[in-house]
């Protein structure tokens, strides 16, 4: 589906210009709403993004509070960054309103599992997750340190997609890591 | 959909998410719903407007988060609704996947996949799921109610935490990553992915529904035994 924003602010003019730099982040031009209801609509019908400023957002708190982290508020103040929303400072000019919006509305890339394989201390480490053992008694028996096992169990939940110790455990007996009993 | 509000046609928000029919069923609510809005529905069924809209809102969107839950909501709705999910899961979605798993592993020829195995992974998650479920029933929600009902301080807080690498969730997410990038072998591929589809819709489920567990029964939990102490 494609993203679409509302543009919510006291200052008709500074509307406009956010709308200008939002336009390359968007096929449909946003929506500078002009009261609380049309930005209701808009939220109702779909709208991805409410970018306002900080008076306005403090106005309408119980209308955009429940939006979280799809609220973008431009301001320099530091109060607001606690309550979920994306704050941008204005202060620091264009580069960095810009570098922001790119950072926050560019599309995430998807994770994926690495299928690449284990390697011999990492399959060592996992046959021991696999037998019920906890990361100081495998640094114990492997003579290595804590950091290094959690960094191992790390890089085999990177490499597997796989974090729980049962799934870890049915992962080590499906390739013959452990005896499946 | 963002947000539900009094005015919304409950038409348009299944439309929207198919999904939420599991919730309206919670409430007695079936397909058919007609073009009646979320108000007239709550009206009509005599339920409490605020906590219908707020237990829909939190299902479906991840970042609403209810306010004045504890002055809000009642323990005893809170936990009817809980335990209407917990029968959705116990007697629709698992014995679904079961089923599958059992025609999947029957029409594939046994010992030349690892699905074996996987179904084992499966029962496993099943079990620590009903067990959740089990300790929900028989220890959190009682003391709960007795907390709502009677002012009775509890001994401790019941309330199993079930959250990082090793929670139901995860192993959920274990689960469908061992079908999808280490299922090896034969096997039946449309019975596969109806497996995957089934597990994937109560994993869909389970996470919309621990967010309502964990922003407003457990805050409402936490607010009693706080009174009470």
């Amino acid at each position: 589906m494609t993203p679409r924003a509302v543009i919510f602010m006291s200052n008709a003019l500074a509307a406009i210009g956010i709308s200008h730099l939002l336009e390359s982040h968007f096929s449909v031009a946003p929506h500078i709403a002009s009261s609380a209801d049309e930005v209701s609509i808009a939220m109702q019908d779909g709208t991805d993004y409410i970018v306002t400023d900080a008076a306005t957002y403090v106005t309408h708190l119980s209308l955009l509070l429940p939006h979280g982290r799809h609220t973008i508020v431009f301001s320099d103040s530091t109060a607001l960054t606690t309550s979920g929303v994306t704050v941008i400072a204005t202060s620091r000019g264009e580069r960095h309103i810009v570098e922001c919006l790119n950072t926050i509305l560019s599309p995430k890339p998807i994770h994926s599992h690495k299928a690449s394989m284990l390697s011999s201390r990492e399959v060592d480490v996992l046959r021991l997750v696999a037998s019920g053992l906890i990361n100081k008694e495998i640094a114990t028996r492997l003579n290595i340190s804590i950091n290094t096992v959690l960094t191992h169990r790390k890089n085999i939940t990177a490499k597997l997609g796989i974090k729980s110790v049962s799934g870890l455990t049915f992962y080590a007996m499906m390739h013959g890591i452990i005896s499946p009993e | 959909m963002s947000i539900v509000y009094p005015n919304t046609k409950l038409c348009e928000l299944v439309i929207q998410d198919p999904m939420v029919v599991t919730v309206l069923n919670r409430f007695n609510i079936m397909l058919g719903t007609g073009d009646a809005t979320v108000a007239e529905v709550c009206e009509q069924r005599n339920l409490d407007r605020d906590f219908f809209i707020t237990i829909i809102n939190t299902y479906i969107n991840e970042d609403y988060f209810p306010e004045r839950v504890i002055d809000t909501f009642s323990a005893a709705s809170m936990i009817s609704y809980m335990k209407q999910t917990y029968l959705y899961y116990e007697h629709s979605q698992l014995p679904n996947i079961e089923r599958h798993f059992q025609l999947l592993l029957a029409r594939s020829a046994s010992g030349s996949n690892n699905l074996d195995l996987i179904y084992r992974f499966f029962v496993e998650v099943r079990d620590g799921l009903l067990a959740r479920i089990e300790h929900d029933r028989q220890e959190w929600f009682p003391q709960v109610l007795n907390l709502e009902s009677l002012g009775r301080p509890a001994a401790v807080n019941a309330v199993m935490l079930d959250e990082g690498d090793n929670s139901i969730e995860a192993k959920i997410d274990d689960l469908i990553t061992m079908i999808v990038v280490h299922l090896s072998g034969q096997y039946d591929a449309n019975l596969a992915l109806a497996v995957l589809l089934s597990i994937s819709g109560l994993r869909k489920d389970i996470a919309k529904n621990n967010r309502i567990r964990n922003r407003i029964l457990k805050p409402l939990s936490d607010a009693l035994t706080q009174k009470h102490a």
